[in-house]
């Protein structure tokens, strides 16, 4: 088929990567977005869900308003950022369509919209990873005369830290992939390579624009794995606690783990609302 | 035996397949007049006065959606509608988003001579192909003659309507530069503000390039005659816009645009291209559109367009209104 | 800032809504276009249920395949998570020369994205069933349809349902971006709305959007309520009984 000689044609010219609009530059403007976005959103959301898991309280508002969170498009984010002047006194350039330093053209409306994109996962994920120690290891720690401070130091949060950086691992692939939407807003990122391919009739570039994103997403997925097998304090410990019943079964995936943590997360706000 | 559970899931489940369905047949028949963006609601089906030369039968048409485009699509809709067909509008950013559908599932599409033409050109003998450049409509279409057979397309009659490519600068831009011609920016450095389908194009980013000789750096693709396109250029953002010699609220803006004085753009007359495998099989397609292309003058189209991207009323009524002063409907 | 006032009828009000005064919340446009917002809603709710529908359809089967032969498992999911990293501005534009431009394309891309969490919700649930109520059930008589659709499915709904939600909220919000291919629902205004800075029309598409994704997961909500009574059944049982004990109840007879 004529489309992938031609995306291979076009992936392996070296001057489609160089140059201030090249793939490479893209590259590094959306790499820049994802994890400065994911950043701003562990420093806002991080701690109030940590505190909140740890307290117990205030799950069914903190899960609910990550479900409204997923509920917003990210499409109408950009758009609204892109086209709103909300405080006027900044003269219409922000948000806007200002440059925003290394992250482009319209760099301060996505990275905005990504932050908010990225709240829900870590949000639910953090609650959650927080509520799952199990209680018999919190009383033990206070039977040890830990105040409720040392209990959130030193053992909730590292037992919490596996499903904690599932989410961070999680939320950092999808904030890459959804930032490629930045282009329907003619804003930075390789979502430019893709929709200037296919609205010039040049699928071969469109779709080398997909592979590349598609590429990263992998090797970040990977290197998310990574990350989580340095910050767990418990790897190694699981082959000596027996084997989990088949609802455990790991499926490590970037799915799989967002599917799992937000399941769970409902189950819990349903227990909250409907328990007995 | 408790009845409730499987009740309820029986409810669901009709609910959703119900509703599934219903999408599924309009998947399936693809009947439905919908226009996202015209909002003619789906109850305009075929109810005409005059009597129906197809019985419902379903046309799509497929168009670009800057304003003007879109207006027409509209009038297109309605006058078919009138003729009894059942009418579905597409709008997309480029040709080149519905061209791998046109002939085929799209029917009908309210093209430029000069765009569609170059448009199969590059897309049968590449991009270096000798541009059709003729200033005039007739000319270009005899000239593609051969390009539009050989895709299944037929152009009905051609307007006398036309509506080229005009690149615009700010007032103030121009009278600092001493710009009032294309030919003033040559060897310039040059932001663009533009339709996504922009660069390469003979009457766009590549005419600029190749035959004015600017050194266009950088083509964002913010639309045509788009609010957008006008803001960067205002906010100084891009130097350049592209808008349409139809366009009317540029003057109001502060915005000049530069006389084209090695004429690059080629006739832009306004004509209908149809599937030649349809027209074949609906002859009557042609008396219904082409009396509007007899109507439609560049000065009408202008005022109609203001009217659309201003007052920013409906462009179904808009279309409505002038299909009815000229009789048309 | 547009100055020009366009040619018009004499009974003709410049509306609130217009390039001149461009104002974010206009009742006119409401009263204008609100036939714009409800075609717009309308497409938008027919390919987000299609595409669920159609996820549902193709999950299922393929979920009890991952059960029942467990090597599959992992190249089915591993499939699943590859179609989830192309991004959806290019899986649409892809798919435009096979299936055209229409709701087809948007839903198969849609549908596509939504499997892979639904493979996994319905997995995930069907996996856990406790052994024992299975066997409990075999033991009893039932056979594999019998089991399945009485037994291991209502026992798995909780899961399920909120696999599902969390499906059709994100295809709510990501049906938005068919507006690439003329079918994005609401996204379609959305798209106009910023290339003209239209902000009426973009502020109703938004918030329509979000409203529509809360209430089709409400909708979810109520539709898991209705389905699984024994889990709100009462108010006195001890935390630590668990649901599945009660499902157990139900449809066994004795308490275990």
């Amino acid at each position: 088929m004529t489309v992938f000689s031609d995306m291979l044609d076009y992936l392996l010219d070296g001057a489609n990567w160089t140059g201030s609009g090249g793939m490479l530059a893209l590259l590094v403007q959306q790499l820049l977005l994802t994890v400065t976005a994911l950043v701003v959103a562990l420093v806002v959301g991080l701690p109030i869900a940590l505190w909140l898991g740890h307290l117990g309280r205030g799950g069914f508002l903190a899960i609910n308003i990550s479900n409204v969170g997923r509920a917003i498009p990210t499409f109408a984010l950009l758009g609204l950022f892109v086209i709103a002047d909300p405080w006027g006194w900044t003269g219409d350039t922000f948000p806007g369509t200002a440059e925003l330093g290394p992250y482009g053209r319209a760099g301060g409306a996505t990275l905005v919209a990504l932050a908010l994109f990225a709240l829900p996962p870590i949000i639910t994920n953090a609650y959650v990873a927080m509520r799952e120690v199990p209680d018999d290891v919190k009383e033990a720690a206070t039977g040890m005369g830990m105040s409720g401070w040392q209990r959130f130091w030193r053992v909730e949060l590292p037992l919490s830290m596996p499903v904690l950086t599932s989410g961070v691992r999680l939320a950092l692939v999808q904030v890459w992939a959804t930032a490629t939407i930045a282009a329907l807003v003619a804003g930075p990122g390789l979502g430019r390579v893709i929709t200037d391919g296919f609205f010039r009739s040049n699928y071969g570039k469109g779709l080398a624009g997909a592979v590349v994103v598609a590429a990263v997403a992998l090797v970040l997925e990977l290197l998310g794995a990574l990350l989580q097998r340095l910050l767990d304090p418990m790897s190694g410990a699981e082959a000596a606690l027996g084997p989990d019943d088949d609802a455990d079964r790991p499926d490590d995936s970037e799915a799989g783990r967002g599917t799992k943590a937000s399941v769970t997360a409902l189950k819990v706000e349903e227990a909250e609302t409907f328990g007995d | 035996m408790n009845l409730r559970r499987p009740l309820a899931a029986v409810f669901t489940a009709t609910l959703l397949l119900a509703t599934g369905a219903c999408a599924g047949d309009d998947l399936a028949n693809d009947d439905e007049s919908d226009s996202p963006s015209d909002g003619a609601s789906s109850d305009t089906g075929s109810e005409s006065s005059a009597p129906p030369a197809s019985d419902g039968e379903a046309v799509t048409i497929a168009s670009q959606s800057f304003p003007e485009a879109a207006m027409v699509a509209s009038m297109y809709e309605q006058l078919l509608e009138a003729g009894g067909y059942t009418a579905e509008v597409q709008l997309v950013d480029a040709r080149d988003a519905y061209m791998s559908t046109f002939p085929g599932d799209v029917d009908v599409v309210p093209e430029y001579v000069g765009g569609i033409v170059n448009f199969l050109n590059t897309r049968e003998n590449g991009d270096s192909a000798k541009p059709f450049e003729s200033g005039d409509g007739q000319q270009l279409a005899d000239d593609g003659a051969q390009l539009l057979d050989e895709a299944g397309i037929t152009l009905l009659d051609i307007s006398e309507a036309t509506d080229t490519n005009a690149f615009f600068v700010t007032k103030k831009y121009s009278e600092d530069n001493d710009v009032t011609k294309l030919s003033d920016l040559k060897g310039k450095s040059i932001k663009l503000a533009a339709a996504p389908d922009c660069e390469g194009r003979l009457d766009c980013e590549g005419g600029l390039s190749d035959q004015y000789g600017i050194d266009i750096t950088e083509v964002l693709p913010l639309g045509y005659a788009s609010d957008q396109t006008y803001k960067a250029v205002i906010d100084g953002e891009v130097e350049l816009g592209e808008t349409s010699t139809t366009d009317g609220t540029l003057e109001s803006q502060d915005l000049v645009v530069l006389e084209d004085d090695m004429q690059i753009q080629p006739a832009q007359n306004l004509v209908p291209a149809v599937s030649t495998e349809f027209l074949t099989a609906h002859p009557d397609l042609a008396d219904l559109l082409n009396p509007l292309m007899g109507k439609l003058t560049t000065e009408n189209l202008t005022e109609l367009n203001a009217r659309v991207s201003v007052n920013r009323e409906k462009a179904e009524d808009v279309a409505k209104s002038f299909l009815t002063e000229e009789g048309l409907l | 800032m547009v100055t020009l006032l366009a040619p018009h009828s004499a009974d003709f009000e410049i509306p609130c809504y217009s390039r001149i005064d461009n104002e974010w919340f206009c009742q006119q446009y409401f009263e204008d276009r609100g036939g714009d917002l409800v075609d717009a809603t309308v497409q938008h709710i027919q390919i987000t249920v299609a595409a669920i529908v159609l996820g549902v359809l193709i999950a299922f089967p393929l979920a009890l395949i991952a059960r029942r032969w467990s090597r599959l498992e992992t190249p089915l999911l591993a499939v699943s998570t590859g179609i989830y990293t192309i991004p959806s501005l290019a899986l649409f534009p892809l798919l435009v020369p096979f299936t055209g431009l229409s709701r087809t394309t948007v839903v198969i891309g849609l549908a596509l994205y939504a499997l892979t969490i639904l493979v996994r919700a319905i997995l995930a649930g069907l996996r856990a069933v406790p052994d024992d109520v299975r066997e409990a059930a075999v033991g009893l008589g039932y056979g594999p349809a019998r089991l399945l659709f009485r037994v291991e499915l209502p026992l798995a709904l909780p899961v399920i349902m909120a696999g599902l939600r969390v499906a059709t909220v994100s295809t709510v919000a990501l049906t938005t971006v068919g507006s690439l291919v003329a079918y994005g629902g609401l996204g379609n205004l959305i798209k106009d709305g910023v290339t003209n800075n239209f902000r009426a029309e973009l502020a109703a598409a938004a918030i329509l959007c979000v409203v529509l994704a809360v209430l089709l997961d409400v909708l979810l909500v109520v539709a898991q309520w209705l389905l699984t009574p024994w889990t709100h059944r009462g108010t006195s049982r001890p935390r630590t009984r668990s649901r599945v004990d009660d499902r157990v109840d139900d449809e066994v007879g004795a308490p275990a």
